[in-house]
């Protein structure tokens, strides 16, 4: 593949994203909003239960959790199902595809910008700032190594499912649904929403089967989770590998397959 | 009277050219409703977590919240079927298509919210009223015409909120261009007013009640027929608040579109 091309597309990312800077603050006061509700919506569930722990999870384990979980969601946050769907209907995706570039990873440089902004405003800060409010609540040593290629790997996960449901969009014409979606299913999944901690065990058997939790719930278990051994990381970050390997050949193979019945309207 | 006369068949109008455009995408409108009943079970099976392992959350109970979850829906849905069309404000005014909706002698409020009604607030509503009257046989709360009169009228009220916040959401982008990420974050808010007000601390209640009034979406109206014995003075007036609100609300966007300049195009 051609690096400078990759490159090239990350850094015109950097540049559209950056002439969007009052975009950025306002999901900044957006997050800020967001965890104002649920700092107290959590504080109030845990003012009313009976022990100061639940599930091994106290009140500030739960925030900690949520918080990163959001600065990831914010991170990987790629609106490909958007853009994609959006091409689809005016019959710009016929430009894409005839780039010299297979349209996956096409698409994937294209967003690489907004994650690079993505990652030094709001993901390196809300870790910063989680570190000294909450006093240090994860170490800075190995741990921070695996969180960081965990979350790579969550990213490519997450990548990959937005790139399936996009592709839906060339049957259904359908954009918000199958948006909508892919989001519920993903949020309430991944523990993003309630910390698998919560979750009942019979549920939980289900989950830990699903790609889902590979994309949010392995890199913060591997960040702040306590007593991981270095074995234990390895193998979660294998489970996350074979993620990779599974949503990325679906991905691929069932764009093949749709690429052969797509009709463009115009363009 | 005359010119309301006109307005409705005006709508009636506008309102079957939408549908027939719609129904050329019926795929379309099967996969939102099914992604919005969808979005509906997810979070009803999210309470259902949380209440396994917690019982109660500032003594409102599973029961409790689930009415508040359903009547919230309920009054999401005419904001939803009704003044959609808000949603696509930005990319009107940002593309210039907006200066044709002020060439036609009509109000441009109504003419640009009648042009989308929006189907998937179907099944919201539905979805609504199961949670609703599932948490209503379930706390054990009378039914009465009395009752039902006073349900709706919360419900009318509580929308009236929920379409204004929407609308001054919407009407930022007359002033600020990409305003999207300013609706998409108002939005988010609502979907926390399913949750009891009471569990925020003074200022940030302050907030919820006067700023921004996402605390009259639910909690408030919901206090009638959950708390009878203690129905604050705020929800005995909120009916009075919702019109006052939505008329705050329209004449912002109004303001808005006057001060409209185009794009030259």
């Amino acid at each position: 593949m051609n690096i400078k091309a990759c490159l090239s597309l990350t850094k015109a990312g950097i540049t559209e994203q950056m002439s969007f800077r009052l975009g950025i603050f306002t999901v900044f006061a957006g997050n800020l909003i967001y965890l104002t509700i649920i700092y107290f919506l959590w504080k109030a569930i845990f003012d009313s239960a009976p022990t100061q722990t639940v599930s091994g999870m106290s009140f500030s384990d739960t925030m900690i959790y949520l918080v990163l979980a959001m600065a990831l969601f914010n991170f990987m946050e790629v609106y490909l199902v958007w853009i994609m769907g959006r091409n689809i209907q005016s019959g710009k995706i016929i430009l894409d595809l005839l780039k010299p570039m297979p349209l996956i990873s096409y698409m994937f440089f294209e967003s690489a910008g907004f994650l690079v902004v993505n990652f030094v405003l709001t993901l390196l800060p809300t870790m910063g700032i989680v570190y000294f409010i909450s006093g240090r609540a994860f170490s800075l040593s190995i741990n921070l190594v695996f969180f960081f290629i965990a979350a790579l790997l969550g990213l490519a996960i997450n990548y990959f499912i937005n790139f399936f449901v996009a592709t839906i969009c060339i049957f259904t014409e359908s954009i918000w649904g199958i948006n909508i979606m892919k989001e519920v299913v993903i949020l309430l999944f991944s523990g993003a929403s309630i910390p698998l901690a919560f979750f009942p065990e019979q549920l939980l058997k289900v989950v830990y089967k699903l790609p889902f939790q590979a994309i949010y719930n392995t890199p913060l278990t591997l960040l702040i989770g306590k007593n991981i051994t270095i074995l234990q990381s390895f193998q979660m970050i294998g489970i996350q590998g074979f993620w990779v390997a599974v949503t990325g050949i679906i991905a691929v193979l069932f764009f093949r397959f749709a690429l052969r019945r797509i009709t463009v309207n115009g363009g | 009277m005359k010119k309301l006369q006109f307005y409705i068949r005006i709508y009636q109008k506008i309102l079957v050219q939408d549908l027939k455009s719609k129904m050329s995408y019926r795929t379309d409108f099967i996969i939102s409703t099914l992604g919005m009943i969808l979005t509906n079970i997810v979070g009803m099976v999210t309470f259902w977590i949380m209440f396994q392992k917690f019982t109660n959350i500032n003594g409102w109970n599973y029961h409790e919240m689930l009415f508040l979850y359903g009547f919230s829906l309920i009054a999401l849905t005419p904001m939803q079927c009704f003044f959609d069309n808000n949603w696509n404000l930005r990319n009107h005014v940002y593309s210039g298509d907006f200066i044709k909706y002020c060439f036609r002698p009509i109000n441009v409020f109504f003419y640009f919210i009648s042009e989308v009604f929006d189907i998937k607030g179907i099944g919201q509503f539905f979805m609504g009223s199961v949670a609703l009257s599932y948490a209503w046989i379930k706390l054990d709360l009378d039914v009465s015409i009395w009752i039902l009169l006073k349900l709706f009228i919360a419900l009318v009220t509580a929308s009236l909120f929920m379409i204004s916040i929407m609308n001054i959401a919407a009407a930022t982008c007359f002033w600020i261009i990409n305003s999207g990420y300013i609706m998409v974050t108002i939005f988010k808010f609502t979907e926390y007013a399913r949750y009891p007000a009471n569990i925020y601390q003074s200022v940030f209640r302050f907030c919820f009640t006067f700023i921004i009034p996402i605390a009259f979406v639910a909690y408030y109206p919901s206090l009638t027929f959950l708390r009878p014995d203690q129905i604050p003075i705020l929800t005995q007036i909120a009916p009075l608040l919702g019109i006052l609100f939505f008329i705050l609300s329209y004449k912002i966007w109004m303001k808005g579109a006057t001060t409209y300049s185009g794009t030259g195009s």
